[in-house]
């Protein structure tokens, strides 16, 4: 059995990575697949602590979340889609007129 | 089932006709005038009915009493001083109704106006029926809406809808006094029961307050160093509601303008029904102004001297009913004269104002119902065009000389014979008289006497200028149609009979009101309570004094036959803007212009613009500042908002990391 520790170890290198990359990257796709690494990392925890305690609503939890992922994550394409089309770029640092 | 239970539909009916024909009006013929005037026709009966059998029986008196909410209720009382008032009303509103058919038979509006009137007769007899304070008063401000609405009728001619605007804001007047006055009442009962009124005891019905009267008198309240008894200062209150709503100086000045309505409506409204509710309402209330020290001094002083003030007014006036106007100001301060000589003969005051009241209401609206039809047929109600219309409009002169007379007050004294107005005005003037001799203030009687010298010379003016002589201008005309001239037949028939055969019994009918009956009140304690000296009316006054009346009555018509009838003194001089007398009775003493353009202009209009416009600046100048304020904070604030992801991302991870930092440490000290 593996402990829960490592479960935890990965989710917190993943999240890291994750926000690592939210925070670096100026791409839109990548920021936002940075975003979903993070929520899988929460994904990772919730399901590890689930399995540990025997009980099954986490497990549930993260189907939910998983649910929710696709669904951001098409909205948010969408919106890069479209944001290409006019400006030709998804460089997020020129697409900054929601500012004073 | 018994007559006196259907007494709640006395004004329900009228009502209920105000609704289906303001709905279904348009659709009838004659604008669904039917409704009101079946509806109408049923609750006369039904009041005649009930003040039969209260003739017969007068201990019977009909009340009905349903709770409202906490200590009020909403009930009906019919004593003998509300059942001859619900007969007059329903009675006099019938014949206009009908009369109405007739006079209104050209206008596009007629089915509302047969809806407003039918709602106007309703408000009127909720008011007559009214067993308690509070619903009065709702009522009253009910027939002061309908007066609103019917005085602006004509709500397209600029004329009305001023005269209606200012009808409602002088009258509004003296409705707060009355409320003010309803609200001490109500503060001294709560207080005379501790706060606890048990159940089924209404605060403000009349018969609990008049219970209470004695514990109200005792309180006093400190008046710009004066001590006040509570009652005096309600009973004045009250009396501030009646000056405004009856038209008594110095707030009688939207009565005449209140004439732009249609004459049916003056003739209902403005003459026999609504501007009563004033003296109505000091009737009603009368054991409480028998309780008030002066109060009752100043209604007798303050009738005496409208019936004057206006007589005068209406002796220069060239406007038909303009003339009436004045003349119904006039004959209410009469009425007010009537109730204020209380002071002297108690409880019969009631009696004696109420049947000047009834009687009053009969030629008055004839009078009107005349001019309506004079109107209708010619056109014009200018009375310097008129003349000689007697020709044309034989009916309708004949019934005007019958209310012309009563008006004037003919009548051999001694005698049954005479006309109604005679025998109800005699009794004030001679009961004025008794006041003077009791109390050696001769004030009233003089003033009353006098003006009734004005009287018969203002309205056989009147009759000379418009009904005989020739024709001043080429006006066309012809009799009315019988719809018009039955209800001015009856009423004539009223005016020159009513009192006479009604004079016996009509006073003690009324006056017993307030004994043996709903509440059973000691008058003469009341009296010694107000320091009033009641005196029996022995019928010791000279020859002379019961004479003096039809004597000036006659001196006035004299005074009137010869100059406008016989034309032996040039009027041209006399009433030429010269002369200094003419030009203050013309225009009314010039308080109309002090009212409109002192005090509604300097004082209302420019005193309210100068505060408002301090309060605004005020006002702008803290809304401003924090304004500003706002914006300041907002414009420092928003340079947080970059446009960049990644600091937004910042805030929230630290924002994060400190939560759970602060949490860690939370629960480690914990």
């Amino acid at each position: 059995m593996i402990p829960i520790v490592a479960y935890l170890a990965l989710s917190a290198v993943i999240f890291s990575i994750g926000l690592y990359g939210l925070m670096t990257q100026r791409s839109g796709i990548r920021i936002l697949m940075c975003v979903e690494l993070m929520l899988n990392a929460a994904n990772l925890n919730l399901v590890a602590f689930s399995s540990y305690n025997g009980d099954l609503t986490g497990q549930v939890f993260a189907l939910f979340s998983i649910a929710l992922a696709a669904c951001e994550a098409a909205i948010g394409f969408a919106i890069l889609m479209s944001i290409y089309r006019m400006k030709d770029t998804i460089n997020l640092d020129t697409i900054n007129i929601l500012r004073w | 089932m018994a007559v006196e239970n259907l007494a709640f539909l006395i004004p329900l009916l009228p009502a209920l006709a105000f609704v289906l024909t303001f709905f279904f009006g348009k659709k009838l013929p004659s604008g669904g005038a039917i409704i009101p005037i079946a509806a109408i026709a049923t609750s006369f009966v039904l009041s005649l009915l009930i003040t039969l059998r209260l003739l017969a029986n007068p201990g019977e008196v009909v009340t009905q009493s349903y709770n409202w909410f906490a200590m009020f209720n909403i009930g009906i009382l019919v004593d003998p001083l509300a059942a001859v008032m619900l007969t007059m009303v329903t009675f006099v509103s019938l014949l206009i109704h009908i009369y109405s058919l007739g006079y209104m038979s050209h206008d596009k509006a007629q089915s509302r106006y047969f809806a407003e009137t039918a709602f106007f007769t309703a408000s009127m007899l909720g008011l007559i029926l009214s067993d308690n304070i509070l619903q009065l008063f709702v009522c009253w401000e009910l027939v002061g809406v309908c007066s609103y609405l019917l005085i602006g009728f004509w709500f397209h001619k600029p004329s009305a809808a001023t005269a209606a605007k200012k009808a409602f804001l002088t009258t509004r007047i003296g409705d707060v006094m009355f409320l003010a006055g309803i609200v001490i009442l109500f503060s001294d009962l709560f207080k005379i029961f501790n706060g606890a009124v048990p159940d089924g005891v209404y605060i403000l019905r009349f018969d609990t307050i008049f219970v209470h009267i004695p514990e109200i008198a005792a309180i006093n309240a400190n008046i710009f160093g004066m001590e006040v008894s509570h009652i005096t200062l309600i009973t004045l209150l009250f009396f501030g509601g009646a000056v405004g709503k009856s038209g008594q100086f110095p707030l009688h000045v939207w009565l005449p303008d209140a004439m732009e309505g249609p004459t049916t409506v003056s003739a209902l409204i403005h003459a026999a029904t609504m501007v009563t509710a004033g003296v109505y309402l000091v009737a009603r209330t009368f054991p409480m102004f028998m309780a008030a020290p002066s109060s009752l001094m100043i209604v007798a002083y303050l009738g005496a001297f409208t019936a004057i003030f206006a007589a005068t007014m209406g002796i220069v006036m060239n406007d038909l009913k303009r003339v009436l106007a004045y003349s119904t100001i006039s004959q209410l301060g009469y009425m007010m004269l009537g109730l204020g000589v209380g002071a002297t003969i108690g409880a019969e005051a009631v009696g004696i104002s109420l049947f000047h009241l009834v009687n009053h209401a009969f030629f008055k609206a004839l009078l009107f119902l005349c001019a309506g039809s004079v109107i209708h047929a010619v056109g014009t109600h200018d009375m310097r065009q008129l003349g000689g219309v007697a020709k044309v409009m034989p009916i309708t002169a004949a019934t005007m000389l019958a209310a012309s007379l009563a008006l004037a007050g003919i009548g051999i004294p001694g005698t049954s014979i005479g006309t109604s107005g005679f025998f109800s005005k005699d009794a004030i003037i001679e009961n004025a008289y008794l006041f003077g001799e009791t109390t050696g203030s001769w004030i009233p009687y003089a003033l009353s006497i006098a003006a009734a010298l004005l009287t018969s010379l203002y309205i056989f003016r009147l009759l000379f200028m418009t009904f005989y002589g020739k024709p001043r201008t080429d006006y066309g005309g012809h009799e009315s149609p019988a719809s018009m001239t039955v209800p001015l037949s009856i009423l004539a028939l009223l005016a020159l009979f009513f009192g006479g055969l009604t004079s016996k019994t009509f006073n003690t009918f009324v006056s017993d009101t307030f004994v043996n009956n709903f509440v059973n009140m000691d008058i003469s304690a009341l009296a010694s309570l107000g320091g009033y000296q009641l005196a029996e009316h022995a019928g010791h006054e000279p020859m002379l004094i019961l004479w003096m009346p039809l004597i000036v009555a006659v001196a006035g018509f004299l005074i009137a036959f010869l100059v406008y009838g016989l034309k032996i003194v040039n009027m041209d001089r006399l009433v030429s803007r010269n002369n200094p007398i003419y030009k203050l009775l013309y225009n009314r003493y010039y308080q109309n212009s002090i009212f409109t353009n002192f005090f509604s202009v300097k004082v209302i209009y420019e005193g309210f613009a100068f505060a408002g416009r301090a309060i605004d600046r005020g006002f702008d100048w803290i809304v401003s500042w924090f304004a500003d304020l706002i914006l300041e904070t907002g414009e420092s604030l928003r340079q947080f908002q970059t446009g960049a992801v990644q600091n937004y991302a910042t805030v929230v991870i630290a924002g994060v990391s400190l939560l759970v930092i602060l949490i860690t440490v939370v629960m480690e000290v914990l």
